[in-house]
């Protein structure tokens, strides 16, 4: 269902170009599979903030199957999904939730409120000039996973 | 060791209308001081109006004497220009006598500022004797134009004279003789009813406008057969109302308004009136179907709304107040203004290349990375020729062929046995 609200991406070319044209607002970028669980009631809590969100962020999905996007999964360094990673004017944001990747937001939000404090944290954060910022949501509700390190 | 202040005894401050036991000293406290400047400036525009008709003296008819006052706050006494004929001559006669200036100079040691500001608030001999020159000149002048215009008008034009009593209240001293003396070419008495002769007559819907502000005055004015040709116009009027005085007490700011081109009623009420000459009849109006100006002017504009709307981005690019508002130390502001400016180039059509590099990447800080976001795209870049070299070396190679271990000895002895 969320699929048909918000846009996915299955080429390099498509994504490249929505990071490039996304001036002055966050970019959300959801890497996952429309099929799995957690990524639909990722999709789903993404969708229905889209709106909310709208004056200054950008959702858009992608999906990691195509064979074209294989070299941000490997660039991003993508290994679990869904992973959601955060642009601002094609600049990379960090997020310091806690866990040991600051690079991602890995798994589903648990409500639709954090998802929007975490991408507001984000603006603020980016237009102050700060390129990592903390995480407002409370730690029980980030999503626990173990890190592998070059799948080591 | 600080004396401690003398209390005296209370007393009313006329200026500030309050009591106090500050004695003395109460005139240097700034509130004092303030509501001074307020008082004093109110009373320099009453002679202000006073000088006015001490250096143009006119006539003053004697159902407006009773209106023609004024409250003298230095002497507190009132001045009423009854059984004077000339407009304020008591206020002039009051405010050069020496009694006056003996209560101005007790008020102002009093009160107030320093005593150099007496003349403003007086008026000198010399001044009083030439009012009284003009003011001889004058009335042997007018004596019999006056009692003749009296006598025309006082049975036609009741009607005219209650319309200027109700509405020109507050202008108190605008004698006719005053108006004929000194622009006798530029205004006409009013020939016509004003109301009907509106809406009927257009053509004389100018000269109705302006010769409305006479109407209080047509009783005294001699009748003119042709008020056109005498060159009836706006600006003569306007140049008309710069001799008089702007104040209340004698004229009001509404006769201004009157004069460009209002009509007041007998409610009170004053209405601007458009002339013909604005309104083009070509175009149409509501009464004869015509559309409505705005409608036309979007059809035009309508495509090039449309065209607009899909660029409204690149517009609020444009938009320096938007730019001005996001911080310019915000993430990627040089990016974002360049990547601004070449969008804006590609709508214009100046050709720039849309296709991205496809060996393009984001800006992105890796999860292992040590070093620099740049250093860690450097790395992937490696990593990823290292991947396409491998691959490409195994598809190029021949297939190896197993061969058991010889040593070099049992080789070196092969080679001599083969060479001997």
């Amino acid at each position: 269902m969320s699929s048909y609200l918000l846009k996915t991406l299955t080429k390099k070319e498509e994504i490249d170009r929505i990071i490039r044209d996304t001036i002055d607002e966050v970019l959300v970028l959801r890497f996952g599979r429309c099929t799995d669980a957690v990524c639909l009631h990722h999709d789903d809590i993404l969708a229905k903030s889209a709106t909310d969100v709208s004056k200054f962020a950008k959702i858009a999905l992608v999906d990691v199957d195509s064979e074209d996007v294989q070299v941000y999964v490997k660039y991003f360094d993508i290994t679990l999904f869904p992973s959601t990673i955060f642009f601002f004017n094609a600049h990379h944001m960090k997020l310091d939730s806690g866990t040991a990747d600051h690079t991602k937001w890995v798994g589903a939000f648990h409500i639709k409120q954090d998802f929007i404090d975490v991408v507001e944290e984000i603006y603020r954060g980016a237009m102050k000039g700060k390129m990592i910022v903390q995480c407002p949501v409370p730690p029980e509700r980030i999503p626990k996973y173990q890190l592998l390190y070059k799948d080591v | 060791m600080k004396k401690p202040s003398k209390k005296s005894e209370t007393e009313f401050c006329k200026v500030c209308r309050l009591h106090h036991d500050q004695g003395s000293r109460h005139k240097y406290f700034p509130r004092h001081k303030d509501f001074l400047s307020t008082f004093l400036d109110r009373f320099r525009s009453k002679i202000a109006d006073v000088r006015f008709f001490l250096k143009n003296p006119s006539v003053l008819r004697p159902e407006e004497q009773s209106q023609n006052r004024v409250w003298c706050v230095f002497c507190d006494e009132d001045i009423v220009e009854l059984g004077s004929s000339f407009a304020c001559s008591k206020a002039i006669n009051h405010f050069a006598s020496s009694d006056h200036l003996k209560n101005v100079k007790q008020f102002l040691w009093k009160n107030g500022p320093a005593m150099d500001c007496i003349d403003d608030f007086r008026i000198s001999e010399a001044d009083v004797a030439k009012w009284r020159r003009k003011c001889q000149s004058l009335g042997n002048e007018d004596a019999s134009s006056f009692k003749g215009s009296c006598g025309q008008s006082g049975t036609s034009n009741d009607i005219h004279n209650k319309l200027a009593f109700k509405t020109m209240d507050k202008i108190e001293n605008v004698p006719a003789p005053h108006i004929n003396s000194h622009h006798s070419n530029d205004v006409m008495p009013l020939q016509y009813n004003t109301n009907k002769f509106q809406i009927s007559h257009s053509e004389l819907s100018g000269v109705a406008h302006h010769a409305s502000y006479l109407n209080m005055d047509a009783s005294h004015l001699p009748l003119c057969t042709d008020p056109l040709r005498n060159g009836f116009g706006k600006d003569s009027i306007a140049s008309r109302t710069k001799d008089f005085p702007s104040n209340g007490n004698y004229c009001n700011q509404e006769d201004k308004k009157q004069i460009k081109g209002s009509y007041s009623s007998p409610d009170g009420l004053v209405v601007t009136s458009i002339s013909s000459s604005h309104s083009s009849d070509a175009c149409g109006n509501v009464h004869s179907g015509a559309p409505p100006p705005w409608l036309d002017a979007n059809d035009g504009k309508s495509s090039n709304v449309q065209l607009n709307q899909s660029d409204m981005s690149s517009f609020q690019a444009k938009i320096p107040g938007k730019t001005r508002k996001l911080n310019p130390n915000r993430v990627g502001a040089e990016w974002a203004e360049r990547r601004k400016i070449e969008i804006e180039m590609e709508k214009r059509g100046h050709g720039i290349n849309n296709k991205i590099d496809a060996d393009w990447l984001p800006n992105f800080g890796r999860v292992w990375q040590s070093g620099t976001r740049k250093e860690s795209r450097k790395e992937f870049e490696k990593e990823k020729r290292k991947l396409v070299k491998p691959e490409s070396i195994s598809i190029e190679s021949e297939p190896v062929k197993v061969q058991p271990y010889i040593s070099k000895r049992a080789r070196r002895e092969s080679v001599e046995n083969g060479c001997g």
